[in-house]
Order: structure tokens, then sequence, then C-alpha cells
């Protein structure tokens, strides 16, 4: 098994501090994309970037509410992300078991 | 030749191998599960080490009293700030926990309406009967502790365990007479806080020792 059999979506740094982070919470738990950004340590429009990635691959699900007059956007492991992480922390087992 | 590669090219630049990833994922696991967490370790042993502290100081100037009569009223300060402390170290670290968490880790207005039910039930009932903590401290403990083990029930065993596992306190304080109720508190509290405290750091451990 190689590096090219992981999932390409979640394997690039920033995007695997991501999904990490958003799977630390319970199912059901939404985290807000300010508290994110300043945990992973990224500038809004680099976050937005990922975000879309990982939501075009239905890993990560986001919703915008409104706060009277301010605008709150959460984001949220799906369970097909959730999935997805757990066959890609398996597959790095296998491989760094194979080395 | 059996052509294989253990390195790939990440978006962001450079190479991004397969150690490399084992050892990110671990860190930012383990980062964000210190970060999320309402009650950490550190927390619930230094809130046990207090209880036991200020409990075990009013016994040791009760436990001498003939006719028992209470605390003093050099200790009932450092009683009743030490409740104080507690309530507003606790929301501070929650806070700051759950900050941009919403979802099923957060107390629904109507779980905390019911906490706070539930003690201000026990305080009007201890009023209307005449009893006074002075003289039943844990009987304080029974009803707050069942409330909070029912909300949690949803969050898990854990949590709804240490709700039971406090009302028993309480129920055991009872029966330990007005002076040795306030050992059985500070023993039984802080007995409960260690247990839990050192479950969540060998969980952590054990997280962070996974291959």
């Amino acid at each position: 098994m190689t590096t090219d059999e992981l999932d390409p979506l979640i394997h690039v740094p920033t995007r695997l501090k991501i999904v990490a982070t958003l799977a630390a919470l319970p199912d059901g738990d939404t985290l807000s994309f300010t508290r994110l950004q300043d945990l992973i340590g990224l500038t809004p429009g680099n976050l937005i970037i990922h975000l879309r990635k990982l939501e075009d691959a239905d890993y990560i699900n986001s919703e915008k509410a409104r706060n009277g007059t301010v605008s709150i956007t959460t984001v949220a492991l799906t369970g097909h992300g959730r999935a997805a992480l757990d066959a890609y922390t398996q597959a790095l087992r296998d491989l760094l078991g194979g080395l | 030749m059996n052509h294989t590669s253990d390195a790939t090219t990440s978006d962001g630049g450079g190479t991004f191998d397969a150690r490399q990833a084992a050892a990110l994922l671990d860190q930012t696991t383990q980062q964000a599960r210190r970060q999320f967490a309402p009650s950490p370790p550190w927390l619930l042993a230094t809130r046990a080490v207090a209880v036991l502290a200020v409990c075990g100081t009013v016994w040791l100037t009760v436990r001498g009293q003939h006719p028992y009569h209470g605390p003093t009223a050099v200790v009932i300060p450092v009683l009743v700030a030490f409740i104080i402390l507690n309530f507003f170290v606790t929301v501070a670290v929650r806070e700051r926990a759950m900050t941009g968490v919403r979802g099923v880790s957060r107390l629904r207005p109507a779980e905390i309406t019911v906490l706070v039910a539930a003690f201000a039930a026990t305080v009007v009932f201890m009023a209307t009967a005449g009893v006074s903590f002075g003289h039943y401290p844990t009987t304080v403990l029974i009803l707050p502790g069942l409330a909070y083990a029912a909300v949690m029930a949803r969050t898990g065993w854990r949590r709804c365990g240490v709700g039971l596992a406090v009302a028993a306190v309480g129920v055991a304080g009872a029966f330990a007479g007005p002076a040795g109720s306030w050992a059985v508190t500070g023993v039984g509290l802080c007995a409960v806080l260690g247990v839990r405290a050192a479950a969540i750091a060998l969980g952590q451990r054990r997280d962070a020792d996974r291959p």
C-alpha cells in the first residue's frame, strides 16, 4: 500500500487538521467558522477554499444562521466525513504497520 | 521494478508522507479534545483537592462540638467563597471550551432550568421543613445530583454516573450525623471528582499511545 491510496481529499495537512478537529466534537455538534479558524490558524479565505472542497465531497456540512444582524456560519462533519476519516486512519495504520 | 511511493504532494506545497500525516492527525485530535473539554482533568483534580480541604476544615472545627451547632463564623466565609469561586471558574472554563460549539454538548435552556429548579426546590424544602444546611450539608447534593444525572443521561453514562455518584454521597452523608456528614461530603466528592479526572486523563493517554 502507498500514500497514493490514501484519500486525497483528507491527505492534505490543512484539510486533515480541519477534519480531525471537527471529528473531536461529538456527533450532532457544530462548530462556528470563527472558532475553527482560531483552532486551525488559517486566513478566512484559505479556510473557505478547503471547506468548500470538503463540502463538495459531502465530508462536512455548513449552515449559515442569522442571529439578529450577525450572520453565523457553522460547520460539522457529516457521517460520510466521519467514515472517510476512520477509513483514512485505518489506511495510515496499515501503511505504517507495513513500513 | 516495484515502484512504491510513500510521500505525496500536498495542496499546500511540499510533500506529506504517512508518518507526518499520522503525527499531525494525532496531535490535532489531542489538541482539539483538550480545547473542547468542558471539564478538563486539571480542573476536576483541583476541585477534588479543594472540596476535600474545605469540607475537611469544616469537619475538624465541628467534630468536637457537643451539642452540635454547625460551622463556626470563621469557616462559613471560606465555605461560601469556595462555592462562589468554584461556580465562576467552572462557568468560565466551560464557556471557553464551548465557544462556537452548538448541539448536544451544550446545556439547553430547559436543562439549565431543571438544574436550577432542583437546587432551588431543595433550598425551599429545607427552609420550610426547618432543616438547617449546617446540620445536613449533604442534603443539597441529592436532588441536584439526580437532576444532573437525568439531564446528562442523553450525553452518555459517564456524566450521568457522576450525577448519581454525587446523589449517593448526599444520601450517605444523611446517615453520618451532622458532623460526620461534612467528612462524608469532603471524601465522597473528592473521590467522585478524582475518579472522573483520572478516567478522562487515562482516556486521553490511551488515545495518545494508540499507534
